[in-house]
């Protein structure tokens, strides 16, 4: 599960989340946002932004599904549920009803390499909120019931996933170029797991990893900082708890020969490859966004124009850069008729090569620049998107690179493009969705 | 995810927000009678434009259903001077994005694009929309595309029970109709066709045209003057009204493989111009609005039967319909199907108390302010009001219409407008 993905468009949305490479400064005419460490090891980002009267707390939590053992599979998605709860100060319902009692909105989101937890407030509920949040970062209740009885919600959301055929293929194709790494594990857990878990289990894992050195508070909206670090200090300045380093990963494994057919309902076919390709902050990372970017992010996109549009093989096909901390897929996905699937995997293998050997012009490397500076143009429009921007910076790579990282995509060549294309774009795994029989 | 409604389904939250963070726009009715709306907003380098015509399935047929989306698919893939690709590559090189489709009681062309182009977005928006080429092979290509995603509407169990519910809700009258269209109608629609439709809506008299952005109010202001100023007078653009719809109620069973039950119950509501409008927005609210509505509180968090609740009640110019909507799995279907009734029954026997009320209030209106602070949203917003006949200056009104609203308000609309209840369940076959 990732952030800003909304379910018809998984892989252009996957797409907005890279972002690393080495920044050799700041990008010019960037708002700064302060950053503080506080005593206890919690990271502080706050920035003011007056473009109206909300503000934007996350807290962003150094955990997620590659830190789950074997046996632990869909502990993080889990809290990600139970957290807002309540805790022994804050019965079951009442965060929701303070919440939307004001007029604000709190949602919260896993990954593989973090879990957040937001707040949407009007402004002036800024120290509100930020009590709020520390106190579920530490005292959250796990009452039985409710545990019992979100068991069922999370099962639906399991399914609901599987009806949705582009989040499952974005899912299923992950596990499948991860797998045995923590990474490919399912981040929802399975049936099985989510039914036998129990409180105790979650509370282990919570108080494990929920501890100051894992957390990053980031506020972003009409705020006062001055006020915001204190209110900060007086609300997480007194957490406290053990280190809790990860465990390490495995690099991420080859992808020769990795392919499954799935049977589906759909009447439409879906394929998707996935490719090796740079963790979020290696220096390849920028070439790779602006690979990504021209290969098939938009309808001008070389994989719209060659295989939509001029071959007519599928009825639409978009690349994603998936962005993890230890190790990156590029993504491209496709739905189209199965008579097609051959066709269209040679083709779009094809418009690869073509990247790969002939390189990348320079009208294509200016637009896939002015289209990273749009996405980041666009972010800003609101405080929660500026706040996921920090928020994931600050948790999967610095904070100081996210604030570069414009200036160290512009700064990308041609040649370095090529290159990156070169590097990575050898073997792949396979997914595809193919009608189960009867079907059509 | 904690919450996840079904991306189709994005539901139009409306309500007002705080006058004081309103930024001035800028209304200019043209000659011709194109009206015009440019809102400056210094928050970010960017600018969205939203170009609304008056054509939509609600002038639409069932042997042409879909003609207004697939005129609108058409013109965005070539021009008097550009094709596809050349616009395509055109509209990422201003940073942005642009598309086009139809709806129920408008179509729209609408552009995102880096604040410092915004003259060449401003004249991409018109070339599209004035000199579209409608050229025939792109017409079949399009056909296609439509096609696949007609399939693709009807493979999705959620967007599917959605459209058999408005189907069987409306009749024969036109807001039943798909909006992308059937694979028949579709196969119908030539070139001809289209080139017929665009010329009956696309007129100056029935277009709105909004602009918001880091931009000079007035010197968008004269570039769109300049654009769409020499489009001569086509007639009044007055519609003649429509034939209310009457539904008679009742419950439709669908069977498809999935792993989820729909369920969807729902009737008749107000127009967005009528008198009840905030009061049964507000229903909406208290039922299934946020985490703390009545449906998420009772059928997710206390029995944990669906993982999807919500209500759903979107402005239109005819009368609208109220939906309230969950998927469960199949085991829970009975279960959370009688409990969705009881909780229409009781809105309808009990007054809601005065804390419910507030919150549904603050909630409405703190989500409504939320959903207007991106560019490409205020600008759909204002070309949006001022096309359905209320004005792009409605949510001032509309906000101190929500505040005005009582309980026993509530009760009344509650027991006018939700009966009879039309019920569609779309789900697996019952396990033998």
């Amino acid at each position: 599960m990732c952030v800003r993905v909304r379910p018809l468009v998984v892989t252009a949305l996957l797409l907005l989340l890279a972002c690393g490479g080495v920044a050799r400064g700041e990008d010019p005419g960037r708002p700064r946002p302060e950053r503080h460490v506080l005593g206890n090891g919690v990271v502080l980002i706050v920035q003011e932004q007056r473009a109206s009267e909300v503000v934007a707390l996350q807290l962003w939590m150094r955990v997620g599904g590659r830190d789950e053992a074997p046996d632990e599979l869909g502990l993080s998605h889990y809290l990600e549920h139970m957290l807002f709860k309540g805790t022994p100060t804050r019965p079951p319902g009442s965060i929701d009803r303070m919440v939307e009692g004001v007029g604000g909105q709190d949602n919260a989101f896993t990954s593989y390499d973090f879990t957040h937890f937001d707040l949407l407030l009007p402004a002036g509920q800024a120290a509100a909120g930020i009590a709020l949040l520390a106190d579920i970062a530490v005292n959250a209740s796990f009452d039985q019931a409710e545990l019992d009885r979100e068991r069922l919600v999370v099962l639906d959301e399991v399914r609901l996933t599987e009806d949705d055929p582009d989040r499952f293929l974005a899912r299923r194709l992950s596990e499948e170029a991860y797998r045995p790494t923590s990474y490919g594990r399912p981040i929802l857990g399975t049936p099985e797991q989510i039914r036998a878990l129990t409180r105790e289990q979650l509370a282990r894992y919570y108080h494990k990893h929920y501890v100051p050195k894992n957390m990053s508070l980031v506020v972003v909206g009409a705020v006062d900082p001055g006020l915001i670090r204190r209110a900060a200090d007086d609300a997480f300045g007194r957490l406290r708890g053990p280190d809790s380093p990860r465990a390490p990963m495995p690099p991420p494994p080859d992808l020769g020969g990795r392919s499954v057919d799935v049977p589906r309902p759909e009447k439409q076919a879906y394929l998707g490859l996935a490719f090796k390709a740079p963790a979020v902050a290696d220096p390849d990372a920028a070439a790779t966004d602006l690979f990504t970017y021209i290969l098939g992010d938009s309808p001008s996109s070389r994989l719209s124009v060659v295989v939509r549009d001029r071959l007519a093989l599928v009825s639409a096909v978009e690349a994603g850069y998936v962005t993890r901390q230890r190790g990156g897929l590029v993504t491209v996905t496709a739905r189209l008729e199965p008579e097609n699937l051959d066709r269209a995997e040679a083709a779009i293998l094809a418009e690869i090569r073509r990247l790969q050997q002939d390189g990348v012009g320079e009208a294509e490397r200016q637009r896939a620049i002015i289209t990273a500076e749009a996405n980041y143009a666009f972010d800003i429009e609101t405080a929660e998107g500026l706040a996921r921007d920090y928020g994931e910076a600050e948790t999967n790579w610095t904070l100081a690179e996210e604030l570069g990282y414009l200036t160290r995509l512009r700064q990308t060549t041609a040649a370095q493009i090529q290159a990156a294309a070169r590097k990575y774009f050898g073997e792949y795994a396979r997914v595809r969705f193919v009608p189960e029989a009867g079907a059509r | 995810m904690r919450r996840l409604l079904p991306g189709a389904l994005a539901a139009l939250v409306l309500a007002a927000p705080a006058a004081a963070g309103e930024l001035p726009v800028v209304r200019e009715r043209l000659d011709n009678g194109v009206t015009l709306l440019v809102r400056a907003n210094p928050a970010a380098p960017v600018v969205a434009v939203s170009l609304l015509v008056r054509m939509g399935t609600r002038w639409e047929t069932a042997a042409d259903g879909g003609l207004s989306n697939f005129v609108q698919a058409v013109m965005v893939t070539g021009t008097a001077k550009r094709n596809g690709g050349e616009i395509a590559e055109a509209i990422t090189g201003l940073g942005g994005r642009l598309s086009a489709n139809g709806d129920t009681d408008y179509s729209e062309i609408r552009g995102t694009a880096l604040a410092r182009f915004w003259r060449e977005l401003l004249g991409l928006t018109a070339e599209l929309a004035l000199e579209p080429a409608f050229q025939p092979d792109q017409v079949q290509a399009q056909r296609d595309f439509l096609l696949a995603r007609v399939q693709k509407r009807r493979d999705n169990p959620p967007t599917h029970a959605f459209d058999v519910f408005f189907a069987t809700l409306y009749g024969t009258h036109p807001y039943g109709l798909p909006t992308l269209g059937t694979p028949e109608s579709l196969a119908r629609i030539d070139q001809a066709a289209i080139v017929a439709w665009y010329r009956r809506f696309y007129r100056p008299e029935r277009m709105v045209l909004a602009v918001s952005g880091q931009v000079p109010a007035a010197e968008v202001t004269a570039e769109a003057r300049r654009l769409f100023g020499g489009l001569p007078r086509g007639g009044t653009g007055d519609d003649a009204p429509l034939a209310a719809p009457k539904p008679a109620g009742g419950r439709t069973v669908v069977e498809q493989a999935s792993q989820q039950t729909q369920i969807l119950v729902g009737s008749l509501a107000p127009r967005v111009a009528d008198r009840d409008y905030a009061a049964v927005k507000l229903l909406g609210t208290v039922l299934g609005g946020g985490q703390a509505g009545r449906l998420f509180v009772e059928l997710r968090d206390k029995q944990a039967l669906a993982y999807t609740v919500a209500a759903f009640f979107d402005p239109l110019r005819e009368p609208g319909s109220f939906l309230v909507y969950m998927n469960t799995a199949p085991g829970n279907a009975a279960r959370a199907e009688e409990a969705l009734r009881r909780e229409i029954e009781r809105i309808r026997a009990e007054r809601v108390s005065a804390p419910e009320l507030l919150r549904a209030k603050a909630y409405l209106l703190g989500t409504f302010e939320m959903d207007r602070r991106t560019n490409a949203r205020q600008a759909w917003y204002l070309a949006f009001f001022e096309t359905l006949g209320v004005g792009h200056d409605f949510p001032a009104r509309y906000r101190a219409a929500v505040e005005a609203v009582t309980a026993e308000d509530l009760l009344r609309v509650a027991r006018s407008y939700l009966h009879p209840l039309t019920t569609v369940v779309l789900g697996p076959p019952p396990a033998r």
